[in-house]
């Protein structure tokens, strides 16, 4: 461990950085069979749009969180995973909602809000990042688990995969973040993130 | 004596040349007639109360310029409603000048007990919107689509002709909620309490503004849209609620 309690194995970190940018490329690949998914319901459409949203609310978060620098140099490699990963979820998102014929937001659509407290110190950082995860990788297992159309379900749950990695290399010992919470109806994951949201 | 009678007659031609100079002025350049959203009757008056105003559903307010309404300048809610009509020839080239969000309201009372959106779908509501035509209307559809929650539509009593008719029929309590805009629910703020809808599911509310083509008065037209979108016109905005012309619209 390093002095910010990031993994200071080569191995260890160089495994997680693969394993995230992995996730979220295959996703990018795997965007043609979702688009050619045509009966997208109402619940597959709100989960994609709540994931988009978030995409970009992580995006947001790791690059505030590479600027303040407050995790330090050790998780500055993990910060831009984390953020290449959120673009590219991002985008995947986005694919999947002009498939299926609706109007996805853009970044521009947002104005995050980040309580001056929410990054003020590395444990701080930290607690917001999970906080943020824990909520939207509670929603994800809810999609992959009860959506109707399959390519949807592999979908989120590929997204949490991907994010529940992200988290795992973000949580410490001592954080209070459960290691694995319960899944997430949208309404509770989207209060949960209703303070960044803006 | 002769001087002081010089004066007095100098003093007198110079005022009544100021008060022709005035009425000449006032007669030269009469209020612009303005075709905008209901949605900013209240900003609209509080920038600039010396104009004449027609506040409205875009829509009506489109189909009415596309008949030969004489109107100087068109604000609307979307820009579908400006950009059919540029494309018409009826509109100079529109610009967006502000943004919005939409909110669900229910009245103080709240009968229907709705603290949350997502209430709609499990309780009796009584549920009031705007007519898909109207720009509030399809933006509603928008948010309902995005949540999952087209189903509450089954739940609409009332389709109204514009944002101000649907905040009326809450603020009375003739329905259990609406969806508005949230500048629509300051003015009524101690008769409605505001539900938030998430950022998530916010549909893109974009104003845009032109002056009307045949107006006799475009000059006087451009300078008022000039206002609207200086600093002075985007403060009364904001302070009305409405956001800042976004990034991607600029």
């Amino acid at each position: 461990m390093t002095s910010n309690g990031f993994p200071s194995s080569p191995v260890r970190a160089i495994d997680r950085r693969r394993f995230l940018f992995a996730t979220a490329t295959g996703l990018l690949a795997a965007g043609t069979d979702v688009r050619s998914a045509a009966a997208a319901t109402d619940d597959d459409l709100a989960f994609a749009n709540f994931g988009l949203a978030s995409s970009y609310l992580l995006a947001d978060y790791y690059g505030r969180a590479l600027q303040t620098g407050r995790l330090g140099a050790a998780a500055r490699p993990t910060l831009r995973r984390g953020r290449s990963a959120s673009t590219l979820q991002a985008r995947a998102l986005t694919d999947l909602l002009i498939g299926a014929g609706d109007t996805p937001a853009t970044a521009d659509d947002f104005a995050f809000e980040w309580p001056a407290a929410a990054l003020a110190t590395a444990a701080a950082t930290r607690r917001t990042g999970l906080t943020v995860l824990d909520a939207v990788r509670g929603a994800y297992q809810t999609a992959s688990a009860t959506l109707g159309e399959s390519s949807y379900r592999m979908l989120f749950a590929s997204l949490a995969a991907s994010v529940a990695e992200q988290a795992g290399a973000l949580a410490l010992p001592g954080t209070g973040v459960e290691p694995f919470p319960t899944a997430l109806d949208l309404e509770a994951a989207s209060a949960a993130l209703e303070a960044y949201l803006g | 004596m002769r001087n002081r009678l010089t004066l007095l007659l100098v003093a007198l031609l110079i005022g009544v040349t100021a008060v022709a100079g005035a009425s000449a002025r006032s007669t030269s350049t009469p209020p612009l007639t303005i075709y905008a959203a209901a949605s900013l009757t209240e900003v609209f008056r509080a920038f600039d109360g010396a104009q004449t105003y027609n506040f409205a559903g875009s829509n009506a307010l489109e189909t009415q310029i596309r008949n030969g309404a004489p109107a100087d300048i068109f604000a609307s809610a979307a820009p579908l409603n400006t950009q059919r009509l540029f494309r018409a020839g009826l509109v100079d080239k529109p610009v967006t000048f502000t943004a919005n969000r939409l909110a669900l309201i229910v009245p103080k009372s709240n009968p229907a007990g709705i603290r949350s959106i997502y209430d709609l779908r499990s309780k009796p509501v009584k549920l009031v919107v705007a007519a898909p035509a109207v720009p509030v209307g399809g933006y509603t559809l928008t948010v309902l689509k995005k949540m999952g929650l087209s189903s509450v539509l089954g739940k609409v009593v009332s389709r109204e002709s514009d944002v101000k008719a649907v905040t009326g029929k809450v603020a009375l309590g003739q329905a259990d909620a609406g969806f508005v805009y949230v500048t629509d629910a300051r003015p009524v703020s101690d008769q409605v309490t505001v539900v938030r809808i998430p950022a998530w599911a916010q549909p893109r509310v974009r104003y845009e503004i032109a002056v009307v083509s045949r107006s006799t008065n475009k000059t006087a037209a451009q300078a008022w849209i000039n206002a609207i979108m200086s600093a002075r016109g985007q403060t009364a905005l904001r302070n009305a609620g409405f956001l800042p012309v976004p990034k991607s619209s600029t």
